[in-house]
């Protein structure tokens, strides 16, 4: 994947038959982190926590939600992606390239969450881990790629 | 003859200091990012600029802390603010928390 065109109002990637379907695969796995995973607080200390955690769960499935009906309509709209023999170029505004980022690090941090949020990143690959593994590693790939374009690198 | 000046409570109100501390609305809690092995330094850095609307520099300050002490504060806010910006780094999967500060 290789940033080809950037615009303040557009960034356009290049990318091989293969990455795409990666891309493709990994942002169809959206949402991974379990719905239960985030405190807003760690002290506990503040009043009402339990409304106040049910705040911040009810925000955060509302904006799943709306990730996910987003991301149906990436997924579906034949024109975000301008084919050709060698692959594909993406086009997206730098708030979309925001949005993937976020819908990537979703998949990113939920696999590490499913394979027990280790220390170490290198686990060892089995049938258990590796769809996490790989989907752990996948989605960094292509943060690292998006990175790199909204830092100015190409 | 001056006038007195009268004190402005209510009737049936009582207010006492403890009401004022947990009203929520003076700056008193603490906006913690803390560190994890999963997510991207320049990740971390994207997001407080787009969160907080800091320049890269700031953002990368931040940052680094996180990654070399284990947390860092990134705001001290009322309990309303202090919760908004929470539910936005923990949109973008970051571990962050409110706590009181004390």
């Amino acid at each position: 994947m290789k940033l080809i065109q950037a615009t303040k109002s557009r960034l356009v990637f290049q990318l091989g038959q293969r990455e795409e379907l990666l891309l493709l695969r990994v942002l169809s796995l959206y949402p991974c982190v379990p719905p239960a995973h985030r405190q807003l607080s760690k002290g506990g200390r503040l009043p009402e926590p339990e409304a106040n955690q049910r705040l911040l769960d009810e925000a955060l499935a509302e904006h799943r939600a709306d990730n996910k009906k987003q991301l149906q309509a990436l997924l579906a709209d034949q024109r975000r992606f301008t084919h050709m023999e060698t692959g594909a170029q993406l086009s997206l505004s730098p708030a979309q390239v925001d949005w993937v980022l976020q819908v990537l690090n979703d998949v990113r941090v939920g696999s590490w969450v499913q394979l027990g949020s280790p220390e170490e990143l290198a686990v060892g690959l089995n049938e258990k881990t590796s769809p996490h593994v790989r989907a752990m590693e996948l989605a960094g790939y292509f943060q690292a790629q998006f990175l790199e374009a909204l830092s100015g690198g190409t | 003859m001056a006038a007195t000046a009268t004190p402005e409570i209510q009737p049936g109100v009582i207010q006492t200091t403890e009401d004022k501390s947990k009203s929520g609305l003076e700056p008193g809690y603490l906006v913690i990012c803390w560190n994890d092995p999963v997510n991207f330094m320049d990740y971390v850095t994207h997001v407080f600029q787009v969160v907080f609307g800091w320049p890269r520099k700031k953002a990368e300050f931040h940052m680094l802390q996180v990654h070399e002490q284990g947390k860092s504060v990134l705001a001290r806010e009322s309990m309303e603010k202090a919760e908004h910006y929470v539910h936005q780094l923990q949109k973008y999967s970051l571990h962050a928390t409110m706590e009181r500060d004390e």
